[in-house]
């Protein structure tokens, strides 16, 4: 695949670096960091990034189980998370294809309209059911949405990290 | 979502969900067990004695009351036998450990690491030294869910400390001050108040420290008082907290009728006292 913002050809992705990469992002969303509505989704950032670099590997279904993992660990409805996350996972596999030519900056701009998607769908839902809106909950989700917006270039970066390595390391090379 | 949100039929799911989560939550605890441990570690010395004198201090101090409360108790209990009120029900307690709140913003709650296996059932009262924290609201095999007194709509029904006034405490959500409703403007409630558990819903054993009233705002065209009050407990601020394995006999039902206080042997021995119907004079008054 290239790399858009180099023009090189990045090195064939490795499945269980991309499994190992969900696997921390969601233990980073299991940290007790408590409940502030500011706190980032890391697993989101990471699930989205996927999506959009390798979208025959990781789609909806992934997002919709991670989704419903969320769903427990937050004792929120079954199924929020596990919609939102798909919904957003669909959207991104629909617009990989102009997304990823983007520079990185212009990339977290068309991003946050999914991270966003994915922060009010919680509260959104509670007004729907109970009827009580939570403005405080919606700022801090777009709060929220900002942050995962500024950590894209460096979850770009990370995790395209392996497939930018070079191909051979030429070590006595001359200068 | 809507399945969860009327019947309770994806709770075993949950439960499936949650046997697998639950291992990696505690790997994610890790990093902060080993601050706490580390932090113990290297507390100084003065700053252990100092806090060794407060305990002893504090141990004298509850020792005494508890010699004492073994008294009062006892003469309660033969008073109410006396009366032939219905007796008040002992409790066990079990210690938990608060694990984490789950990062859920729209409610307050906490995970502790006891659940049905330690005997734990839905709607136990959690409490801390100082008073009531929450209620167990979901129950898996080795944790549970406790909705904190903050969450919203959280009610629990109290007592005023020094009058005896009974009303009932509302949770507002997240770190807005509790609510105390359904109250006309001439009640009796000044600021700083406290409220106990009255006990009368069978959930919550009588006589637990609630919260502290803050402030009142009487609106007398309304003929209602807006009510606010703090928790008592420090609710978001430690780790340990007991369970109180708490069966009530009564609940909102009426009572049956040996509990109604009234003579009964003169009652025993009226044939025409029919035991099916509540009875709401002494019988001599007849």
């Amino acid at each position: 695949m290239i790399d858009f913002q180099s023009g090189y050809i990045l090195r064939p992705v490795n499945r269980l670096f991309i499994y190992f990469s969900l696997f921390c992002a969601l233990l980073l969303n299991l940290l007790p960091l408590g409940n502030n509505a500011w706190i980032p989704d890391f697993l989101v950032i990471a699930l989205i990034f996927w999506n959009i670099h390798q979208h025959r590997l990781i789609g909806v279904i992934v997002a919709f189980s991670l989704g419903l993992l969320m769903d427990v660990h937050n004792s929120d409805l079954l199924g929020i998370h596990a919609f939102s996350y798909s919904l957003a996972a669909y959207l991104a596999v629909t617009w990989h294809r102009r997304i990823i030519a983007l520079p990185v900056i212009s990339q977290a701009l068309h991003i946050a309209p999914l991270f966003l998607l994915v922060a009010l769908c919680p509260p959104l839902t509670h007004w729907i059911l109970s009827g009580t809106i939570y403005w405080w909950a919606i700022g801090g989700g777009v709060l929220q949405t900002v942050i995962e917006a500024l950590l894209w270039p460096l979850a770009t970066r990370v995790l395209l990290a392996p497939q930018r390595r070079p191909l051979h390391i030429d070590h006595t090379r001359p200068l | 979502m809507f399945i969860d949100f009327r019947f309770n039929t994806l709770d075993p799911m949950r439960n499936q969900i949650n046997w697998l989560l639950r291992p990696l939550e505690y790997v994610t605890l890790t990093p902060r067990l080993i601050y706490d441990w580390t932090s113990n570690y290297f507390t100084t010395r003065g700053e252990l004695e100092r806090e060794n004198q407060s305990m002893k201090l504090r141990q004298s101090e509850l020792s005494l009351l508890a010699t004492q409360g073994e008294l009062l108790l006892a003469e309660n209990q033969n008073l109410r036998q006396l009366l032939e009120l219905q007796k008040q029900l002992a409790y066990k307690t079990l210690p938990v450990e608060i694990l984490f709140n789950p990062p859920n913003p729209i409610s307050q709650r906490i995970v502790i690491n006891r659940g049905s296996n330690d005997g734990l059932k839905t709607g136990n009262p959690i409490a801390n030294d100082a008073g009531i924290l929450g209620q167990v609201v979901r129950l898996y095999e080795n944790s549970a869910e406790v909705s904190l007194l903050e969450d919203r709509d959280f009610a629990i029904p109290v007592q005023v400390a020094r009058n005896g006034l009974r009303a009932a405490v509302f949770g507002t959500g997240r770190s807005s001050p509790l609510e105390l409703r359904y109250l006309p403007v001439a009640s009796d409630l000044e600021v700083g108040d406290i409220l106990l558990t009255s006990g009368i819903d069978g959930t919550y054993p009588p006589g637990f420290a609630v919260a502290m009233i803050t402030r009142i705002e009487r609106n007398l065209e309304k003929n209602s008082s807006n009510v606010f009050c703090v928790p008592v407990a420090p609710v978001n601020r430690y780790r340990h907290a007991l369970a109180l394995l708490y069966e009530a006999k009564v609940d909102a039902k009426p009572a049956p009728l040996n509990s109604l206080g009234k003579p009964t042997g003169q009652a025993q021995d009226n044939p025409g006292f029919s035991s099916g119907r509540r009875q709401t004079r002494a019988k001599g008054l007849q």
